[in-house]
């Protein structure tokens, strides 16, 4: 793993060339359904009269454009594209790859030598991909859509919602909260002001199920009740039955009773 | 891979391929054509992803008992919902590199991920294989790398500051140093600054003129340093002026200006801002303004002061109130830096331009060369001796520390700084001299110790040995017969002249004195924009 973050540089110093090619996102899509091997077309590089000229021909079997929606859409991708070509200009384009899976690897490929567009030529097809493609983008996003008959399947009115008679029957079965000796609730107070300095009221019912006045009386005992300041109507531990820094000791215990 | 012939034309046809399942992800490393930046020429390199936009949330707080409430998080994160505040999920993917070439020495690239590529339009990189085909793979992120600075600059704030003293400062080289100098105070402070000196370049052009800082109290020239442009400004902590000897590395001045005023937490000011103000400062109450004539100093001022202020506040004060009905409005007022909060009470009644050069200058000086005794007595030894020519030579405290016997009394402490002030300086005379002189032509050192040539003030840079108005100035006729045959003069500025704080006099007596002693002298009166003005002619 000493490795990672190492570049591996023999792209660069072999200066190895490649082609930066911008490419239309049709043609990209057409090519992500090739087939074996990836073979999307070919690739005419011819000089004529001192220029050099780039053309690549989609393969025919590439040139069904699939649509949104159900209908085929007939449209066929034009096959022709001349390459523009560019100069990289004073910039300096490096090729880097990662290795995704596992083992991480950097490289550098190589460096931009020349930059290229594809260009479809204009035809007939090309026109009518066009149109489709302005087609969809011009359908709006959010459609407004007058129905015939009112929705009547979501809210049905209820006797009684299954919720809330849960939350009855599950009232029923806890009961009242009982109240439990002094002492154990004493316990689960301080465990639970072991974990949190400030705690609700609500909570701490919540955690010792005892109820409200007689937790409230205990509490009264060890601990005072912050109404102002950040923490707001939270319950904390009186001071000398704090214990916070270096770790919780049972002294809290020891002060009690 | 077939040949078509072609008339006037040959063309080869290559096969492309765009391969399915390659594990590997194609990205493009944009340099910019000014870094020239040459591929071939890395021996290794290391690239890593910058994680420093990662922050935990929550893990923040502190998981433990103290300080924490039950519930915390979850509360927390309702209330975000509530809010709709959405935070940015991290991405990896997104973050930008860090590239490190040839190592530790070498140069460092940060990456940054270029948006909206894939966009529209998709890039594919087409590389040539051995058999002949082309392959095609997709790129899948364009990041744009820049050279990452090794050397120290400018914070946004810093930059804004100096900017607005653009003007003023002539020594550009300072200004960096400044900056590292009051880092090196925050850290640790007992770094040796002094030595520099020698290795201080002859920044003889603004040589002073760096150290120049603006200050209130223009009349205690003694005190006012000479430090270069870090103006303590409101910063807290007086800052003993060391230089730093560091100066080898900056050759290359940076053409920044540096307000030394501290970075932390420095408002902006504006030019005028500080008209005005009242001036609490050690100097004997009269505030700037009594610095008749000055001209904007363009020196700003440092906090060094802060310390002796300290050390005499209770002096000024009530001088202070004396000297204020008695300031005339012809000096207006003009800080530009930043000053202690102390120090930034200025007279309201200063209605003029008082330029503080001189004075903050030697106030500094004398402040710094206290502070700095205290700090660090057995470093001055190195400090003298370079003469005038560089700024360093300028920097106040360290030569007249080292002469300066243990005197306390701020006084003996201005004087000494003075002296070894006036050594100094004698090298470098690119302080804004006029400035200077300016001042020093209003003031004369009437003091004991005062070998400069107070002379006919002449409005020419004899900066160095000038006389900046000393420490000791007694009031006796001998001064105020020199005083007036150099230039006529009201019976305010006179006053000023005289300040309570130097002579040890009481404001009354003073006026006095003062009285007795024109009346000895019955000089000749002239009036001079509807002032009446005293002159000798000798």
């Amino acid at each position: 793993m000493s490795e990672k973050g190492e570049v591996d540089l023999t792209g660069a110093k072999q200066n190895t060339g490649v082609w930066l090619v911008k490419v239309p996102k049709y043609l990209s899509q057409q090519w992500a359904k090739a087939s074996g091997r990836g073979e999307v077309g070919k690739l005419r590089i011819g000089k004529n009269q001192g220029k050099a000229e780039v053309e690549f021909t989609l393969n025919e079997d590439l040139t069904m454009i699939d649509s949104l929606g159900d209908k085929p859409s007939g449209v066929q991708a034009p096959r022709d594209h001349p390459f523009t070509m560019q100069t990289v200009g004073g910039q300096t384009l490096a090729v880097f790859t990662e290795t995704q899976s596992g083992k991480e690897q950097i490289s550098l490929e190589g460096l931009v030598v020349q930059r290229a567009e594809c260009r479809p030529a204009v035809s007939e097809n090309y026109m009518k991909l066009k149109r489709l493609q302005i087609e969809e983008l011009s359908k709006p996003v959010r459609l407004s859509q007058q129905l015939e008959k009112a929705v009547t399947t979501n809210y049905k009115p209820v006797a009684n919602h299954s919720y809330n008679l849960e939350y009855d029957r599950k009232k029923k079965e806890e009961g009242k909260r009982a109240r439990v000796d002094k002492q154990q609730v004493l316990d689960m107070l301080f465990s639970a002001f072991e974990k949190h300095q400030y705690y609700n009221i609500k909570d701490l019912v919540d955690i010792t199920k005892q109820p409200v006045s007689y937790l409230k009386e205990i509490l009264r005992d060890i601990g005072i009740y912050n109404v102002k300041g950040t923490h707001k109507n939270t319950w904390e531990l009186k001071p000398e039955y704090r214990h916070y820094q270096g770790g919780e000791e049972e002294e809290e215990k020891e002060t009690n009773d | 891979m077939a040949s078509l012939g072609g008339s006037s034309s040959s063309s080869t046809e290559y096969i492309v391929r765009v391969p399915k399942n390659t594990s590997k992800k194609y990205s493009i490393m944009a340099f910019n054509s000014g870094d020239k930046v040459n591929c071939s020429s890395w021996t290794q390199a290391r690239m890593e992803r910058d994680m420093s936009n990662r922050r935990m949330y929550g893990v923040e707080e502190t998981e433990g008992a103290a300080g924490s409430e039950f519930g915390k998080k979850q509360r927390e994160e309702a209330r975000r919902k509530k809010f709709g505040i959405v935070t940015r999920e991290f991405k990896v993917e997104d973050q930008p590199w860090i590239l490190k070439v040839n190592g530790k020495a070498g140069k460092r690239f940060k990456g940054t991920k270029k948006g909206g590529i894939t966009e529209n339009a998709s890039y594919y990189i087409f590389t040539q294989c051995p058999d002949g085909a082309f392959e095609a793979f997709p790129v899948n992120g364009w990041y744009n790398f820049v050279p990452q600075a090794k050397h120290r600059t400018l914070t946004a704030e810093e930059a804004e500051e100096e900017w607005g003293r653009r003007n003023k400062v002539v020594n550009h080289f300072s200004i960096m140093l400044q900056r590292r100098l009051r880092e090196q105070e925050r850290g640790p402070d007992d770094d040796d600054e002094e030595g520099e000196k020698g290795g201080k370049k002859k920044k003889k052009k603004g040589g002073r003129g760096g150290d120049l800082r603006i200050h209130d109290l223009e009349d205690d020239l003694e005190l006012s340093s000479d430090e270069s442009d870090s103006s303590g400004g409101e910063d807290g902590d007086s800052k003993p002026k060391k230089k730093e000897g560091d100066v080898k590395g900056k050759g290359k001045k940076k053409k920044k200006k540096k307000r030394g005023s501290d970075s932390e937490a420095n408002e902006d000011s504006d030019d005028g801002d500080f008209e005005g103000l009242e001036v609490d400062y050690m100097s004997d109450e009269s505030s700037s303004e009594e610095e008749v004539g000055e001209e904007k100093a363009k020196s700003n001022k440092e906090a060094v002061p802060k310390g002796i202020d300290e050390a005499s506040e209770s002096e000024e004060e009530s001088e202070e109130e004396k000297q204020n009905e008695e300031e005339g409005k012809e000096e207006e007022e003009e800080e530009e830096g930043k000053k202690t909060p102390v120090q930034t009470k200025k007279k309201r009644d200063s209605s003029g331009e008082s330029d503080t050069s001189e004075d903050s200058d030697i106030d500094g000086e004398a402040a710094s060369a206290l502070f700095m005794k205290k700090r660090t007595p057995p470093k001055r030894g190195g400090g003298r001796g370079s003469g005038g020519s560089s700024r360093t030579g300028s920097r106040p405290g360290t030569p007249s520390i080292d002469s300066a016997s243990t005197s306390n009394t701020l006084r003996a402490a201005a004087s000494k700084l003075e002296q070894g002030k006036r050594q100094v300086v004698g090298g470098s005379s690119e302080s804004p001299a006029a400035k200077r002189l300016k001042m020093e032509s209003s003031s004369t050192a009437v003091t004991t110790q005062s070998p400069a040539p107070s002379g006919k003030s002449t409005p020419q840079p004899p900066s160095g040995k000038s006389t900046p108005s000393s420490s000791d100035v007694q009031l006796t006729e001998e001064a105020v017969r020199r005083y007036l045959i150099r230039k006529p003069m009201t019976t305010k500025d006179l006053l000023k002249k005289f300040q309570t704080k130097r002579t040890g006099l009481s404001s009354e007596q003073t006026v006095n004195v003062l009285a007795q002693i024109l009346k000895r002298l019955n000089p000749e009166r002239k009036n001079v924009n509807d002032k009446m003005h005293f002159y000798l002619t000798e």
